[in-house]
């Protein structure tokens, strides 16, 4: 009896071998590049170029990385994603790390991508001055309850004995209208992003503006760092190495100035809402915080500003033990 | 019936936790990813009384916006129920209306009100309303033939008779269709909060979030489905009385 194998036609094999080519294909470009999940804290824009640059520039790939650049929000958590497995490589702010640090998250800081705090308060100058710590006494001050910003203004006014009753803290949602009504004095901005948007357009309608700048009174509060998990970092030191080379090179390369208009270029590839005038002035206002003059090297750990941040955190009951971050920090 | 809700939800929420429990042996994830018990009964004491006050807040919020939004659709309903130009323009408006999705109006509506009581009362209120909008047509419309007969015959009907007669004989659907709206106009009022109001239990679960603290939200949960749980009860008991008491 002749038995029929209907996948041994021509035709059947010839679509085995179609689909093998298909997915020797596929596994081809896997087998070359490992892939690596990277979730920013929040959406990319000029606070990213450093990340967009090592991605579109190919340097990941050049270390034989696929990065995938996951765009944040206020609803995603690059540490949580680190602990489910979700993401090889996240940014938190240091309130996030420290944060998770206290509830035993095995959460590892492998660069400090900002060396100032980018958060600042906009205020109207004809309406408001303040030269000293002592002139916020008696302002409606805008604040993300819950946020960094909230600790970084507390810290601010304990230092300058104002107490709750001086000042009237307004909770800050997503518009602006209560700062260009005047129900609020002053507006936190990031200077280098919202700061230089607002700020240009408010300038171009003839209005005099100004940034109360917390560094300047002594609060360092570290913004932006690159994490990844213990783990991670014990069993697959090689991939970090690789990882955080090439970003940082990507940092470094989207900073030079030499390479401005690339960058911007770049960036706008996936902020499009955002005009290149705007995008190139922000990038100037990235550049010194990023990399501040005969400042450390792009990815510095500032070790005392982590040690700072992590007091005011405690003592504004924001952890409730000490966690020595500075052990976790990897110099 | 008001204790077999409290116990049914308290059933749910426990089970959900004890997933989340589970997962959190069987992945080895820290506190900060998933709360240990100890961590949840903590902030429970810690957070509880705060947060019973918040959701008092929403939910007296979230009552006035439903009895807004039982007055409108009732009156559209009525309006509406008749087959004539008029009920069918008032029909399609209201339909149109809410072709948009809430959460992309509600910006503009926090411009244009602020973040206070206004804005979370519309917004809780435009949420709940239209559901409640299609059972009310749908009842209004539907004749009750074998009654509405007799006094059409006689000459005695009038629209407020026709309505009465729709409404008690619908009554039970009626009740379930205003006990399930409680739901949506309590997560019409947390949708608000969360966006950018002030106050209430979903101003203080963003601010949970922003803290990535899980076992707030966890928390905040807990008070909201126990607070919604003896409301619904309520509002069931509340629509018996009202047809024993229409019945005689």
């Amino acid at each position: 009896m002749q038995r029929n194998f209907p996948w041994c036609s021509p035709g059947a094999i010839g679509l085995l071998v179609l689909l093998f080519c298909l997915l020797r294909l596929d596994v081809g470009v896997s087998w070359a590049e490992q892939a690596v999940a990277y979730r920013l804290k929040w959406l990319i824009n000029m606070s990213t170029v450093g990340d967009v640059y090592a991605k579109e520039k190919g340097l990941f790939a050049a270390r034989g990385l696929a990065v995938d650049l996951r765009a944040g929000g206020p609803e995603r958590d690059a540490i949580r994603e680190l602990e489910l497995g979700h993401a090889h490589f996240g940014v938190a702010s240091a309130d996030q790390v420290i944060h998770a640090l206290a509830k035993g998250s095995p959460v590892v800081v492998l660069a400090q991508l900002f060396q100032a705090n980018p958060l600042q308060w906009i205020y109207f100058k004809d309406r408001v001055r303040i030269d000293a710590l002592a002139d916020l006494k008696g302002k409606t001050i805008g604040v993300t309850f819950g946020k960094n910003d909230e600790i970084i203004m507390r810290t601010l006014l304990a230092r300058a004995d104002i107490g709750d009753r001086d000042v009237r803290l307004y909770s800050v949602r997503l518009d602006y209208t209560p700062f260009f009504s005047g129900r609020a004095d002053l507006w936190p901005v990031y200077i280098n992003s919202q700061g230089v948007e607002i700020g240009q357009r408010l300038t171009a309608a003839g209005e005099s503006i100004g940034f109360f700048e917390p560094e300047a009174h002594g609060v360092r509060f570290v913004a932006n760092s690159v994490v990844t998990s213990e783990r991670l970092l014990a069993e697959q030191p090689e991939l970090v190495e690789r990882f955080m080379s090439a970003l940082l090179a990507g940092w470094r390369g989207a900073l030079d100035p030499a390479n401005a208009a690339e960058a911007v270029a770049l960036v706008r590839r996936y902020d499009q809402d955002t005009a290149s005038e705007v995008l190139q002035a922000q990038l100037t206002a990235t550049r010194p915080l990023v990399q501040p003059m005969d400042g450390p090297p792009v990815g510095h750990i500032d070790i005392e500003a982590w040690q700072q941040t992590e007091a005011m955190m405690r003592r504004y009951g924001q952890i409730d033990r000490p966690v020595n971050v500075a052990e976790r920090l990897r110099r | 019936m008001l204790l077999r809700r409290i116990y049914q939800f308290m059933m749910i929420y426990g089970l959900g936790v004890l997933c989340l429990l589970a997962l959190k042996m069987v992945a080895d994830l820290s506190d900060y990813v998933i709360p240990g018990l100890d961590t949840l009964w903590h902030t429970f004491r810690e957070v509880a009384w705060r947060y019973t006050l918040d959701v008092w807040d929403t939910l007296r919020v979230a009552m006035i916006g439903q009895v807004l939004s039982i007055g409108l659709a009732l009156l559209v309903g009525i309006v509406g129920r008749q087959a004539t130009w008029f009920g069918s323009f008032i029909k399609v408006a209201a339909y149109n209306v809410q072709a948009y999705p809430i959460v992309a109006i509600a910006p503009i509506i926090f411009i244009l009100l602020g973040d206070g009581f206004l804005s979370r009362l519309l917004i809780a209120a435009m949420i709940c309303y239209f559901p409640l909008l299609l059972s009310v047509v749908g009842i209004m419309s539907q004749p009750i033939p074998d009654i509405e007969h007799f006094y059409r015959q006689t000459g005695r009907m009038r629209w407020q008779l026709e309505v009465k007669i729709r409404a008690f004989e619908n009554l039970s659907k009626l009740t379930t269709v205003i006990v399930g709206s409680a739901t949506l106009a309590m997560a019409g009022t947390i949708v608000a909060e969360f966006i950018a109001a002030g106050a209430g239990i979903g101003y203080s679960i963003r601010i949970a979030l922003y803290q990535s603290d899980l076992a707030k939200i966890l928390v905040a949960l807990f008070m909201i489905g126990i607070t919604l749980s003896v409301y619904q009860g309520v509002l069931e008991r509340a629509g018996h009385w009202v047809k024993q008491v229409w019945s005689g």
